[in-house]
């Protein structure tokens, strides 16, 4: 504020004395400011003058309006829920538009009366002010660096205190650890140490094997969990399947999508996976390869798989291999086979792992394929 | 001659005689099938009449007029397809007809990545027919008449609905995008019937959801969900196609960040 224009100040007795013009003036000369234009929009009185009070006015009337509408709504509109097949779905359906759009009016119409009576009735001015030269004045720095050092020192939080000094730091500290815990916590357990039966690499088709040395398969079951059957579903079908276990329809690494293809169709299968399917049956993992979207929208004619997050697309006719999109691995094939009772089971877990890439698990990994029935 | 006579008859119809015992016993053996025959009947659920099951030969050889002028160019003389114009019908069932006839998908009137939904080209007699010349060959689904919605388990139907229909025609029924100009259609076109023979027959693209995999019950409770967000009032204002996030992203930096835009120059600009 200081040093910025030459103006005095006046004395407490010259200042009784000035008119209001006077100190306007003087205001503004103390800030370095010039009026060079000053002075009422329109005359007084005149039809102008009546005009744009009523334009402000109008602003004004429709906040009003807008806030009595939103009491009146607020209070007595029929808001409770209504069915899509109630004829009365309308009522509830406007409820929240109708308070945004009469909430909106009340402070949109308050505003906008503000501006509009910034624009239409203030005086109308042109003014000249001189800019700030660079940083503050040298006396003004040294000033208050003295006076915040000085009362560091007279609480004696420069050479004493190191109580408080201690659990501030404490406190800081526990406050940052606090930040960090959740980025760096997850890199603290191993996910490995299980090694081949680490969860990356495991899914719940894994079998079972029972105290007695018997393996026990895990059957493809419905959301439900019944088990399917072949005769379940005709060729150019498609079905969601889930581990036949106790949450298996909950596990997020387990979904597979169980596919029958029209049986003159030309299949290629990936080499080293001759086995996995039955029939015209094959079972692909559900989870997107690229960062583990549901793929799952299925063209049944051209055997294109499409994740719908980032439109990776999977060729079902050759081993689910990955054609367009950010995806660069297949989806893992899960081998399937009947138990003795006609139910499909899995034969074994997936041959690799389920869903988004990691490290260990390779980006690109080899691939080659041949038309299923032929040997190579 | 006159006594032996009613004693013979008498005699022959007699309790313990051999026409009496072969009569009654075929009254029996009558009575027996004929009450297993109502009680299957009643008790065996009811078959699922379709449009076309009630048809005599001359509405298949009416079918069969209209397909060799409509249809046979690329469906065959035989039905059995033309390489690179249309497939096979034989065996695809009522189902598949009525689908593609009452959507106007069919007859086609250029091969493109899909064919659109249009007015039907034939009026429903003559879809009946045709589909009735479809059915008569090779057989097939067929949709079932009378009421198809089931909402007394609406909530089910929603659930099958999410994890069978929703990746392709969206959790609003607005369809979407699918790869190459191909797409799933908006599910609230179409009628009831239309929704069934499509979940039957697997129209283009769509996979088959056949009765063993999606019972009848279950595919009438999806008609219900579909049905009922197909009636929803979108209670947060525009829905905007229903398509999701993307669009109202759009419409809100578009138009939201316009409107500020033109908000902050109508402030500053001079009185």
């Amino acid at each position: 504020m200081t040093g910025h224009s030459n103006a005095e100040v006046p004395s407490p007795e010259e200042l009784k004395a000035m008119s209001r013009e006077e100190l306007v003036a003087l205001g503004t000369r103390l800030d370095g400011v010039e009026l060079v234009e000053y002075g009422e929009r329109f005359e007084p009185g005149s039809p102008a003058d009546k005009r744009a009070e009523r334009s402000v006015a109008k602003w004004f009337l429709l906040a009003t309006l807008g806030a009595l509408l939103f009491i009146v709504a607020f209070i007595w509109w029929p808001q409770g829920y209504r069915p899509p097949n109630d004829p009365n779905q309308w009522k509830y359906s406007l409820y929240t538009p109708i308070l945004g759009v009469t909430m909106g009016l009340a402070i949109g119409g308050l505003g906008l009366g503000v501006v509009a009576m910034a624009k239409r009735i203030f005086p109308h001015e042109v003014a000249v002010q001189e800019r700030h030269r660079g940083m503050s004045e040298e006396v003004d720095r040294r000033t208050l660096a003295a006076e915040v050092a000085d009362a560091g020192h007279r609480s004696g939080l420069v050479k004493r205190r190191g109580m408080i000094k201690g659990t501030l730091f404490l406190a800081g500290g526990g406050l940052a650890t606090m930040a960090a815990v959740p980025i760096i916590g997850g890199m603290i357990s191993n996910p490995w140490a299980k090694a081949a039966g680490a969860p990356l690499w495991v899914t719940l088709w894994a079998p079972t094997v029972m105290p007695d040395g018997t393996v026990r398969k895990v059957r493809l079951a419905n959301v439900d969990g019944t088990p399917v059957r072949p005769q379940d579903m005709a060729a150019g079908g498609m079905m969601t399947v889930f581990p036949g276990v106790p949450g298996g329809a909950k596990a997020a690494d387990s979904p597979v999508l169980l596919f029958r293809f029209r049986a003159d169709t030309p299949i290629m299968v990936r080499t080293g996976q001759e086995n996995f399917s039955y029939g015209d049956f094959y079972a692909y993992s559900k989870i997107c390869t690229h960062v583990g979207c549901p793929a799952s929208l299925y063209e049944q004619q051209t055997g294109r798989l499409l994740c719908p997050c980032h439109q990776s697309q999977f060729d079902l006719h050759d081993g689910a291999r990955p054609v367009f999109g950010p995806a660069t691995r297949p989806l893992p094939q899960l081998p399937i086979e009947l138990d003795n009772e006609g139910f499909f089971v899995a034969g074994s877990d997936f041959h690799e792992a389920v869903g988004p890439g990691f490290w260990e698990n390779g980006k690109f990994p080899a691939w080659s394929s041949h038309p299923q029935g032929s040997q190579s | 001659m006159t006594t032996p006579g009613p004693a013979r008859k008498r005699r022959r119809i007699g309790r313990g005689s051999k026409a009496f015992r072969r009569i009654t016993g075929g009254l029996a053996l009558l009575f027996g099938l004929l009450t297993v025959g109502f009680a299957y009947a009643a008790l065996s659920p009811t078959p699922q009449t379709a449009q076309a099951s009630s048809v005599d030969p001359a509405q298949i050889a009416a079918g069969e007029q209209l397909y060799n002028n409509s249809c046979i160019t690329c469906h065959g003389q035989n039905l059995q397809g033309v390489t690179d114009r249309g497939p096979s019908l034989i065996g695809v069932g009522q189902a598949a007809a009525y689908f593609q006839l009452s959507t106007g998908r069919m007859p086609a009137q250029e091969n493109q990545a899909q064919m659109p939904r249009r007015p039907a080209w034939f009026n429903p007699e003559q879809i009946d027919q045709l589909s009735a010349f479809i059915q008569a060959n090779g057989g097939g689904p067929q949709v079932p008449e009378g009421d198809l919605t089931n909402d007394a388990q609406l909530a089910l139907g929603g659930e099958l609905y999410r994890l069978n229909c929703a990746s392709c025609h969206n959790f609003t029924g607005e369809g979407g995008a699918l790869s190459q100009g191909k797409y799933a259609p908006n599910l609230h076109e179409a009628t009831n019937s239309q929704v069934y023979a499509a979940m039957l027959s697997g129209p283009e693209n769509m996979p088959k959801f056949v009765d063993s995999q999606l019972t009848p019950t279950e595919k009438k409770a999806i008609i219900s969900f579909i049905k009922y967000n197909g009636n929803a009032i979108s209670p947060g204002g525009l829905p905007l196609g229903g398509f999701g996030p993307a669009p109202e992203g759009l419409v809100a930096f578009l138009v939201g960040m316009g409107a500020i835009v033109a908000l902050m120059l109508w402030m500053g600009s001079r009185a």
